[in-house]
């Protein structure tokens, strides 16, 4: 009938259910375009699954907003950045370049670490060094680092190119020479022994308090700090492109970070148009083969239905687990390969429920009557068998969605996840075996679990709304 | 007189399981012959497991029938495939039983009304709401407008009928099986949906094939009568005939066994056929009726199967107690 789908959409929305798994299904279509558009495709391999791409996130933080939950103010993560010098000086032991940035201090805690790199170096005849040093509130100041850029290799000829792909990264928190400067600080300035074999665990706070002459530790020092870095260089073409630090702090972004540092937020939300592709591919072709199966299998009965249900009986008796991991040993981790399974063993119990119901209303008086009428079995499986499976169809179809995800959630729980597309599965997997629900890193397999949740909602709401639609009995007449 | 349906030793058999794998066959009509004119109505009565709704299937083609030959005007349609039944299937329609089951609940009435013009492409679309709503009005269902855009389920089963029955009328058939088409229906529309009938009849010269259990009704709207018995018929003639002189000792009975709306029947008890109906996989031997039959006569009546003899002109009855008709 004309302006069928009109009046399908109509129907669905007039329903508050319906409404609602409409909106939640916009709103997970929406993200997963955002998903699409920001992130490149192979964001899993280039960089959920990289750690370089996290090196400079703190490990196992929690969300930023839980930071107004707590009495102390924790470190807020900032990464400072300059391409440009902030000042260019002229000395006799050459050009320095000062890249100055201000940090205002507030916390009540040391950041989790510090680090500092430089990326494109570029340099003729000597190379250029650097040094990172730290002004403090406290009008003190303490030379944290220093650096020079590896000298040309033999028959390297100006101009000297270093650190274009990957950058030159110091992890200062962990570094060595640091704890050296650190402890020879503590002994000029408050005269205070630590050795810098013992210092290595606490730079941070040394760097960013004074010692605590109670307690041993540090108390934090709060104020305006600023980090000065200094590249010196003996010609004026030389150049550094990128010059980093990075405040490590104890919390992160909107959904915390996991033990490698990743972003959670970034790959919850690619894990949006991933879970929708797994499921409703999966969901719409096992039920859309089901049910053609099963139509004809009931409707036209004798070999065919007999080949058809030994077939699905076969299938369906296999036990599912084993196979996929068989497969995924020969064939290789492979989402598509995944949903191919799913599709291929979830099709069949759906072939044996709709034929039982077929084989009913085969025998029935409409069937009877519509052959009578010279309508074709085409015409009488498509417009007359099919409407009174619609409700169940939909219904299956959209259980069939989550109980999809679910499935390759299961797969990933177990290892055997595709590691090229992160999947809320596997976020959740990785939660799991590291530890994370015993260490109380709630942000880290809460967040998977609820939107797993949230999916199977999203489609049961559409589902509620739907019945309506497919089934005119249950409409409300409107005058 | 021109003869519209001509059904000859017809014979519908079926298989039924027996055991694991065994077979056995089910005799549902077993040698039935009659015929049909046009314009004019064959009611087909007698108790259930009769075979009466597996003649009308088989009138219809919608089982194959195992022997036995079907015209229809003159052709004969016994074993034509499917592929070369529409022109049968325009011309042939039937109302069915149940009007909960045989309309689609999916589907709105002018939908359901539209299905029969779609599936032989009749008319374009403005033509087809105008069959459609004259077809309403043929069975009285008014108003147009407002029954079109109903869906089964806002309807009364009378009110259903009729959309069946619009359903069978709107490709203007000449011949409707009417397969128990009342006996589903409340009391009070029965006899306006028969009386629709009859009138639809005389306006368009259709030929029903009226299946019922309900010889009363059978006397009033139809021309003749054929009563059935294990997938026989065991008597056919004039309605008048049948159940003013009933020849065939089960004739006899199911007539006796209506009952009358008389007070002073209340306490009275009424004869009623002793037995059951035979098993259609077994039936008995000679006559079908004998081992229920008051007046069945020992030595012949269960060895010899009676041929259906006619008594009086237009009058058959397939019965031992009148070899030579009635003088």
């Amino acid at each position: 009938m004309r302006g069928g789908l009109q009046t399908a959409l109509t129907e669905l929305l007039s329903s508050t259910t319906g409404k609602v798994g409409v909106t939640f299904f916009l709103v997970m279509l929406l993200i997963s375009l955002y998903a699409i558009i920001t992130n490149p495709l192979d964001f899993g391999t280039r960089l959920w699954n990289n750690p370089a791409a996290w090196a400079d996130n703190p490990k196992n933080v929690p969300p930023a907003w839980t930071g107004i939950f707590e009495g102390s103010r924790r470190v807020n993560h900032t990464v400072f950045e300059a391409s440009e010098p902030t000042e260019v000086r002229n000395t006799t032991r050459g050009i320095e370049s000062v890249y100055t940035f201000n940090v205002d201090y507030t916390f009540d805690e040391a950041p989790t670490f510090t680090s500092f790199s430089i990326q494109n170096v570029t340099y003729h005849g000597s190379p250029p060094s650097t040094s990172v040093s730290v002004m403090r509130p406290d009008g003190r100041s303490l030379s944290l680092y220093r650096f020079v850029v590896p000298a040309p290799r033999n028959g390297e000829t100006p101009p000297i190119l270093r650190y274009q792909q990957t950058p030159f990264r110091v992890h200062l928190s962990g570094e060595p020479s640091v704890a050296v400067n650190v402890a020879q600080f503590l002994q000029d300035e408050f005269q205070v022994n630590i050795s810098s074999s013992r210092l290595v665990g606490d730079i941070d706070e040394a760097v960013f308090g004074i010692p605590d002459t109670q307690g041993g530790g540090f108390q934090p020092l709060k104020g305006e700090y600023q980090i000065v870095v200094v590249a010196r260089s003996q010609n004026e073409r030389d150049s550094i492109e990128g010059v980093k630090f990075v405040l490590g702090g104890s919390q992160f972004g909107m959904m915390g970070t996991d033990s490698t540092g990743r972003d959670l937020a970034r790959g919850l939300i690619f894990g949006f148009p991933v879970a929708l592709a797994i499921g409703l591919i999966t969901a719409v072709m096992a039920t859309v083969i089901g049910t053609t199966m099963g139509i004809i299998s009931g409707y036209t009965g004798g070999k065919t239905d007999i080949l058809i249900q030994r077939f699905s009986d076969v299938l369906s008796n296999i036990p599912l687990l084993p196979i996929l991991l068989f497969l995924a040993f020969i064939l290789g981790q492979k989402l598509w390969i995944v949903i191919a399974i799913l599709i291929v063993f979830g099709w069949p119990g759906m072939a044996i429920v709709i034929r039982s119901m077929v084989l009913q209303i085969r025998s029935g008086q409409l069937v009877e009557a519509s052959i009578s009428l010279g309508a074709s079995r085409w015409r009488i499986m498509l417009r007359h068998i099919f409407p009174q499976m619609a409700p169940f169809v939909f219904a299956q179809m959209i259980f069939f969605t989550p109980a999809a995800i679910l499935a390759e959630a299961g797969l990933s729980f177990l290892g055997l996840g595709d590691p090229s597309i992160p999947t809320w599965g596997q976020i959740l997997d990785q939660g799991f075996r590291t530890g994370a629900v015993y260490v109380g890193y709630w942000w880290w397999v809460m967040p998977p679990g609820i939107l797993i949740v949230l999916t199977a909602l999203t489609f049961v709401l559409i589902a509620l709304g739907m019945e309506r639609v497919v089934d005119p009995r249950l409409r409300t007449v409107r005058q | 007189m021109t003869e519209l349906l001509r059904i000859e030793d017809l014979r519908v058999h079926f298989q039924a399981r027996k055991g694991l794998i065994g077979t056995i066959p089910v005799k549902a009509l077993d040698g039935v012959s009659l015929t049909l004119e046009k314009g004019k109505t064959l009611a087909v009565v007698g108790e259930s497991g009769s075979g009466k709704t597996t003649l009308g299937r088989a009138a219809l083609r919608l089982v194959k029938p195992t022997g036995g030959r079907i015209f229809f005007d003159g052709e004969d349609v016994t074993n034509l495939p499917d592929s070369k039944l529409k022109k049968f299937r325009r011309r042939a329609q039937g109302v069915f039983q149940d009007p909960y089951s045989s309309l689609d609940a999916f589907m709105s009435v002018s939908q359901i009304l539209e299905e029969p013009l779609a599936i032989h492409s009749i008319g374009n679309a403005r033509e087809r709401t105008d069959m459609i709503h004259h077809a309403l009005q043929d069975v009285r269902l008014s108003p147009v407008e407002e029954m079109a855009a109903k869906y089964p389920h806002m309807l009364s089963g009378g009110l259903r009928q009729r959309v069946g029955l619009a359903r069978a009328l709107i490709l203007r058939p000449d011949f409707i099986l009417a397969d128990e088409p009342v006996s589903m229906i409340d009391a009070s529309s029965r006899t306006e949906i028969l009386y629709l009938m009859r009138d639809l009849q005389d306006t368009y010269g259709i030929g029903f094939l009226y299946i019922t259990h309900d010889i009363a009704t059978a006397r009033h709207f139809s021309d003749r009568i054929a009563v059935m018995y294990a997938g026989r018929i065991v008597e056919i003639g004039p309605a008048e005939q049948i159940v003013d002189e009933p020849l065939h000792p089960y004739t006899v009975a199911l007539i006796k066994a209506v009952p009358e709306p008389d007070p002073a029947n209340r306490l009275r008890q009424r004869p009623v056929i002793p037995g059951e109906p035979p098993s259609p996989t077994e039936p008995p031997t000679g006559c079908r009726f004998h081992p229920r039959c008051p007046s069945a006569i020992e030595g012949t009546c269960e060895v010899i199967d009676p041929p259906l003899i006619e008594v009086r002109p237009g009058h058959h009855v397939a019965c031992h107690l009148w070899p030579e008709g009635v003088h």
